[in-house]
């Protein structure tokens, strides 16, 4: 099996990107895990969905060709910025739960 | 490869990549919807187990690792691999929480039938053997027989500890 460079360079942006998000989002203060039972939490926290949403916007960027190392570390940034201040808004929590 | 062994090997793959990651996300414990309960109770009715029905149930009614991975599949297939799967990642994500859920299950199984789908590929399994695989693995769950279906889905949740507690 051969894996070329220009893979492993698009892995390692990727890698970057989540980085980046979590030092930002450590920054800001977002929680690193969301509180147990993390499976029915709703929390905004690094692991999830701020690493999530990095590597998806720094995948659309690249196909749009905007592609390396700087590209991958500016859109962790952004991203940790996008889920600490506007994510809950555009995307809030239930306010109800439907279950009976 | 043979186009027939591939999709068989992706189906078997899809198959356990949803159905691990749904149960293990807990969605045999309770229903998260309405819509749910009363598919899961209509199961049990008719011979099923409830926990199997809450889970048929539940990928009914919102987003999860199985619409993650057809997602992701299809997404490679049309956008590329990874990209497409990360990109399918955040769509799930967005579904999810506009029907009320988290969004882990749905978004845990795009990404991991994305490395699946990158692995696969090197021994030339690719994404459109994938969107037929998934959508012979949800055939084997929501349309040959429920009962059946639900109770396969009921052990695997009880070896996993997570049968529900509701009666």
């Amino acid at each position: 099996m051969i894996i070329h460079a220009n893979v492993l360079i698009t892995i390692l942006s990727y890698i970057l990107a989540i980085i980046s998000a979590m030092v930002v989002g450590l920054v800001l203060r977002i929680p690193i895990l969301p509180e147990i039972p993390m499976r029915y939490s709703f929390t905004i926290s690094i692991i999830f969905p701020t690493s999530v949403l990095a590597i998806g916007f720094t995948a659309m960027l690249f196909k749009l060709g905007h592609d390396g190392l700087l590209v991958a570390v500016i859109v962790g940034v952004l991203t940790a910025i996008f889920a600490k201040y506007f994510l809950e808004s555009l995307l809030p929590k239930p306010q109800t739960e439907e279950s009976s | 490869m043979n186009v027939i062994i591939a999709i068989i090997i992706a189906a078997v793959l899809s198959w356990i990549n949803f159905v691990l990651i749904d149960t293990w996300m807990g969605l045999p414990e309770e229903p998260g919807v309405k819509g749910a309960e009363v598919i899961g109770r209509s199961v049990k009715r008719r011979g099923g187990d409830l926990a199997g029905g809450f889970f048929q149930g539940n990928i009914v009614c919102s987003p999860d690792a199985s619409a993650g991975t057809l997602l992701a599949s299809a997404a490679c297939y049309t956008i590329g691999t990874p990209e497409g799967g990360l990109i399918a990642a955040i769509l799930v994500y967005i579904g999810n929480r506009l029907c009320a859920d988290p969004g882990y299950a749905g978004t845990t199984g795009a990404l991991s039938i994305t490395c699946i789908i990158f692995a696969a590929s090197y021994i030339g399994i690719g994404p459109a053997d994938f969107i037929v695989g998934m959508v012979l693995a949800i055939v084997t769950i929501q349309g040959l027989h429920h009962p059946l279906a639900s109770k396969l889905l009921g052990r695997i949740a009880e070896k996993m500890g997570r049968h529900t507690k509701l009666t």
